[in-house]
């Protein structure tokens, strides 16, 4: 066969030569070249579209032949592409060949010609070509239309980073024409007057809507552009991987990439192939597509899968055992059995795969969010596995998984369950300490304790019990329960030891108890306090070792000593332990806290060790003193504070600072200048001792002004410079001054008090209304120093004959010293039988005391005494000048009176009828006789009554009164 | 750029929840006034180009220069705003219907070249505002004087074809669309301005008559009209149910 090939073949070519040799003489087509060619055009595609056939080949022949084709553009000499072509042409087959434009088809004439030769392989350079054929012109402008413009390729698709050309056809030479891509202008080359090319190198995705190149007439309207659309290039599917959950399907799934950002004009698609069963799906979705596993035990599997798009073809392949492809479930039916204190036994259950198939299960442990335990468990079908070392009443999560145990290939999903331990009763016996207060002659004990941790609680605690042991009668039990959650409780005990015992409870038992013993006596007295340092990170303690047997030691303070509750804590220290930190969230800088440290005896009882205070961190002071002054003088004050406490202060206090500002800015010995923030200069006085509270500024000036301040200062800073407190030292001499006046001012008001109390009996001993001689003391007086036979006339020995009527004008300005002032009325009274008891002497008196205008004029200080000089006139002006004035005028009236001549002498009431006007008084003193408001009262014996030379003068009357009466 | 997109959807998605309130109510609002005014401040909305055509000339990449130029309405493509104002009222009505139906269509033949989601769901609000916009021309169609008689035959908008030709390729078709928007957004302003000249005329009535002032502000206009067709003398009080507001 293969000889006669060869020879038909022979055969054939020496006959071509030969006819070939023929047509040349002859002209003649030879046989088999190519006829009947047409051209045609896609100009979506830029593709030339070529169809034609073989000249004389027989219908039954097949011949392998080449084709040369060439393709000119705008003229025939300027070929820009020749190709051989070759293929098995059988009788009257119509052949086509496609080549694509780099330049727009309509841009450009195409001329296209070919000719033919029989392809033989063995010596290709000894072919002998057919003629050309004619040359085929494909000029797509004639058909354009007859707009001004076009551009093209319209509508192109293009990969980032390809080559494009782009051309215009402009129906006017005249036209100037610019291009642009994206707003840049193009530079183009000008393929004839009427056609422009641009090459677009590398081009770039800009949008999924396509770029934009248009073209337009300088001085015109017309625009015309295309729309590139240029795609991201199609990324070759990665991850790609398949596997099965249930033996039934397969699912795959990979990582397409990027998007191509064209979707709607550039759709891609991804295709699976199984090159075993020869089976091809079209997937649905973009990342993952199902394969169902064929029914026979096919194990292994060859995947193709396929990325395409219209411009790229993305293959990625996979070859694997479906054994090893197995993914299971994830286990149920997850359960705890058996679940006691420690232990519990977990089950589950797995999907079946098979029954040769052998799962490894991992199953983790929960607590306390943290994985505590990890197992490893073959399954077959159902899983069971003991989980022991648990907590009592804790709570737990326990997951599992499962592989494939031969081939793993990836972990199932978790499923998880939760479950609880069973209570048991408590392990820890409670951590108790107590507070001892005595109050009247009992000691008050409040009991604390600390709540159980929940792995020493093992359960709820329910309640605590507490068992109060009188030590001294062993027999006197007292039992208390006190309900959690309270962790304190305050029992009232007498003086006597005790020994408590406290107890946690929870539903299921008892813990070990907790044992205190309390004594009568706290002792906490004696023990000194010394200061610590404190850090941030707390307060380092240290004590001394006790000798003896100690079983331990406790640190006891409260977290808030400001607060009355103060919350109490206290750390457990071990007997071998003499030192510690104490830190705690609650310490605060500027808070004092107190520490006490105990050592426990082997009886159990506490007693105190040390004390210890100090400041996590000192700050200045805050507050300065609320200080008194006092002792103020012209040279010193004081002041005190003694109310000021410096536990509460926010650092040790150290002392005090007294700052003194005075106008002379001089400081003494003992004070210090110091200048302070608003630049104020001051003495300073430094007081060292915290308990000194009281200091005595001195060496002050007199009327002078000072201000002072006193605030603490401890080794961080001194308090704030608030508000000086002024204040004026008083002058040397006020005090003295003070001393004299205030006694006088004392006894004149102790006097005017007494003269108002007894002013009754002031009057009646002084100045009576109605003189009673019985009652005088002067009368007395005189008579019993100087005249022992005066006596006191009796009224009923007096006879009235004559009652003297004075009328006096008021008012009338005259001068007291007018003759006509004052016109005695004398009545005559003739005595009565009834009231007349026998004969006496007639007293005849006229009483100016109840003549209104005298009455009125009590200031009137006129002495109508002639020995008397009016300059004394101004001194009796009050009512005791003029009772001495009285007194001393009723001495000399009665002085001048000789004794042999009267026995009696009365003493009348000043009366003056002038006012007290002073400067009114007249310069002359008045003549005795003249001033008639103002008369010597005296009784006469009848024999005298007749007026005489003297009483002329004198406006004397006499009156008979019966005692006791008084008659106006 | 969120934030930008939620600003512009959201008063076109209440604005569209505004339009369908009426028909999903299944009624018309029978308040002459109350329906002009919602007519006015819709058209206002909608003459915004911001709510499309800035959109559509970003998405299709015409915001360049020496491109964005060409973006202008192609004369005839809408009614202009005088021939719009020449119209009667019943013909202005079936008119701005017609044409927003059309534009409607060309909307839909737009949303192919519209790639992103998002910019679809705002094509989509627009779409929903103009047949919101269509309902409320019924409704006002309703309150003109002979709602019942033969309609006249309206004009129609060469221009606004539902899609141009087919044959136009990627480029021309962007441009044609773009010019197209333009002409949407001038025709809104135009019909807002009609608008709103109804409503001068309905507050000029008031002032001088409420009833007659109505009927000669109809008159006037049905006269100013193309067909120059006198309507019915018949007299709306504003708020009244389903009558002719003779403005």
């Amino acid at each position: 066969m293969a000889v006669f090939s060869v020879f038909q073949t022979t055969f054939f070519l020496a006959l071509l030569s030969l006819r070939t040799l023929q047509s040349e003489v002859l002209s003649e087509p030879l046989p088999w070249a190519p006829e009947s060619l047409k051209v045609s055009i896609n100009s979506t595609h830029q593709c030339l579209h070529l169809q034609w056939s073989v000249h004389n080949l027989a219908y039954h022949q097949e011949l392998k032949m080449v084709f040369q084709i060439e393709i000119s553009r705008i003229k025939t000499s300027n070929v820009i592409w020749v190709e051989n072509y070759s293929t098995t042409v059988k009788g009257n087959q119509l052949l086509h060949w496609s080549w694509e434009s780099q330049l727009p088809l309509e841009c450009a004439k195409h001329f296209i010609r070919m000719r033919s030769a029989v392809d033989d392989a063995t010596t290709p350079e000894q072919r002998f070509w057919s003629n050309w054929s004619s040359w085929e012109e494909v000029d797509v402008q004639n058909s354009l239309g007859h707009e001004p413009l076009f551009v093209f390729p319209k509508d192109k698709l293009v990969e980032e980073g390809s080559n494009v050309t782009i051309c215009y056809v402009s129906r006017s030479q005249q036209n100037n024409i610019s291009c642009y891509l994206e707003g840049v202008r193009m530079q183009g080359q000008q393929l004839d007057p009427n056609v422009s090319m641009f090459n677009l190198h590398n081009v770039a995705f800009i949008r999924e809507t396509g770029t934009n190149i248009y073209c337009k007439v300088d001085r015109g309207d017309d625009i015309k552009g295309i729309v590139l659309f240029v795609s991201k290039i199609l990324e070759e599917p990665k991850d790609f991987s398949c596997e099965t959950r249930d033996f039934q399907t397969l699912s795959c799934t990979w990582d397409p990439g990027r998007d191509t950002g064209l979707l709607k004009q550039l759709p891609q698609s991804y295709t699976l192939f199984e090159s075993f069963s020869g089976k091809k799906t079209l997937c649905k979705h973009k990342g993952w597509c199902n394969w169902q596993v064929a029914p026979e035990s096919q194990e292994m599997y060859n995947f193709t899968l396929t990325a395409e798009n219209y411009l790229r073809k993305r293959s990625v392949h996979i070859l694997f055992n479906l054994t090893h492809r197995v993914h299971p479930m994830a286990p149920f039916n997850v359960l705890f059995k058996d679940v006691s204190v420690t232990n519990a036994t977990m089950t589950w259950k797995v999907h079946s795969t098979g029954n040769y198939y052998t799962l490894l299960c991992q199953v983790e442990l929960y607590g306390e969010g943290k994985v505590i335990q990890k197992h490893n468990v073959s399954v077959k079908v159902n899983g069971e596995l003991v989980l022991s070392g648990l907590e009592p009443d804790t709570e737990y999560s326990a997951q599992v998984r499962c592989a494939n145990a031969n081939h793993f290939w990836k972990w199932s999903e978790w499923t998880r369950q939760n479950f609880t331990t069973v209570e048991a009763a408590p392990s820890e016996a409670p951590d108790v300490w107590r507070n001892v207060k005595s109050v009247q002659g009992y000691c008050v004990v409040t009991l604390f304790w600390k709540p159980l941790s929940r792995l020493q609680a093992n359960g709820e605690i329910l309640f605590y019990n507490i068992v109060v042991e009188d030590l001294d009668r062993p027999s006197g039990l007292q039992l208390l329960s006190v309900p959690a959650p309270a962790n304190r409780t305050e029992l009232t005990l007498d003086q006597r030891a005790y020994q408590i015992h406290v107890t946690a409870n929870n539903s299921v038992g008892t813990s070990p108890a907790s044992v205190l013993v309390v004594s009568g006596d706290p002792g906490d007295e004696e023990v000194e306090e010394e200061r610590v340092k404190g850090t941030e990170d707390g307060f380092s303690l240290s004590w001394k070792p006790q000798p003896g047997n100690i079983t331990g030691y406790i640190v006891e303070w409260c977290d808030r000593p400001r607060d009355p509750l103060c919350d109490l804590q206290w750390k457990h220290l071990g007997p071998n332990t003499t030192s510690t930190v104490i830190s705690s969230d609650a310490f605060r800088p500027g808070v004092r806290y107190n520490f006490r440290i105990y050592g426990i005896s082997t009886e159990m009882v506490p007693y105190l060790l040390e004390k210890k205070t100090g400041y996590s961190q000192e700050l200045a002071p805050s507050d300065n003193p609320r200080v008194v002054m006092s002792n103020l003088t012209s040279h010193s004050f004081t002041l005190s504070w003694k109310d000021y406490s410096t536990e509460s202060q926010p650092s040790f206090i150290r002392g005090y600072h007294v700052y003194l500002k005075s106008k002379a800015g001089q400081c003494h010995p003992g004070s210090e200048k110091a200048v302070l923030s608003d630049d104020s200069v001051c003495c300073k006085y430094k007081i060292d001792d915290p308990k000194q509270k009281m200091f005595v500024v001195g060496n002050l000036q007199p009327e002078s002004f000072y201000e002072f301040l006193v605030t603490p200062y401890s080794a961080v800073g001194e308090g704030p410079h608030g508000a000086f407190t002024k204040v004026t030292t008083p002058d040397e001499y006020s005090p003295m001054l003070i001393r004299i006046i205030l006694p006088m001012i004392f006894c004149i008001l102790l006097i005017m008090i007494l003269c108002y109390l007894k002013s009754q009996w002031m009057k009646e001993k002084c100045y009576p209304d109605i003189p009673d001689p019985y009652k005088s003391s002067v009368l007395s007086l005189i008579k019993s120093k100087e005249n022992p036979r005066l006596t006191i006339m009796n009224i009923k020995d007096c006879v009235p004959d004559t009652i003297e009527v004075v009328n006096k004008h008021e008012g009338t300005g005259k001068s007291p010293t007018e003759p006509e002032a004052a016109k005695p009325t004398y009545l005559y009274l003739l005595p009565a039988e009834e009231s007349y008891s026998g004969p006496g002497p007639c007293i005849c008196f006229e009483n100016f005391t109840y003549n209104q205008a005298a009455s009125d004029s009590a200031s009137c200080g006129h002495v109508p005494v002639p020995t008397k000089a009016p300059s004394q006139l101004g001194l009796l002006t009050s009512s005791e000048n003029l009772l001495t004035a009285l007194e001393k005028n009723c001495m000399n009236s009665l002085e001048e009176i000789p004794a042999g001549e009267s026995s009696l002498n009365y003493v009348s009431q000043v009366a003056s009828p002038v006012s007290g006007d002073k400067s009114s008084l007249p310069t002359n003193p008045p003549q005795p006789e003249l001033c008639s408001e103002y008369k010597m009262q005296m009784a006469i014996p009848l024999g005298l009554a007749a007026p005489s030379s003297s009483g002329s003068s004198s406006l004397s009357s006499i009156t008979l009164l019966d005692e006791g009466e008084h008659y106006h | 750029m969120q934030a930008q997109l939620l600003w512009r959807t959201l008063p076109s998605l209440v604005l569209g929840l505004l339009f369908l309130s009426m028909p999903a109510m299944g009624s018309c609002s029978d308040k002459y006034p109350e329906l002009l005014g919602q007519l006015q401040k819709q058209a206002d909305f909608m003459q915004h180009t911001n709510t499309l055509l800035d959109l559509y000339i970003r998405s299709q990449g015409l915001d360049k220069n020496g491109l964005k130029e060409h973006c202008r309405e192609r004369p005839g493509a809408f009614p202009s705003k005088d021939a719009l104002q020449r119209l009667s009222r019943r013909v202005f009505l079936r008119t701005l219907d017609t044409t927003l139906g059309q534009v409607l269509l060309r909307l839909a033949a737009l949303e192919q070249d519209i790639p992103k989601a998002q910019d679809l769901e705002m094509l989509s609000g627009v779409k929903l505002n103009i047949r919101g916009f269509k309902n409320n021309i019924h409704c006002m169609a309703q309150l003109l004087p002979g709602s019942s008689e033969t309609t006249e035959p309206t004009p129609t908008s060469p221009g606004a074809s539902p899609s141009p030709t087919p044959t136009l390729d990627t480029f021309q078709r962007r441009l044609e669309g773009c010019r197209f928007l333009h002409g949407y957004h001038r025709f809104m302003r135009s019909v807002g301005q009609v608008f709103r000249e109804w409503g001068k005329s309905l507050s000029r009535s008031r002032r001088h008559s409420p009833h007659q002032g109505l009927l000669k502000g109809a008159r006037r206009m049905q006269l100013s009209g193309r067909n120059k067709r006198l309507m019915p003398r018949v007299q709306l009080a504003p708020g009244s149910h389903r009558g002719a507001p003779g403005g």
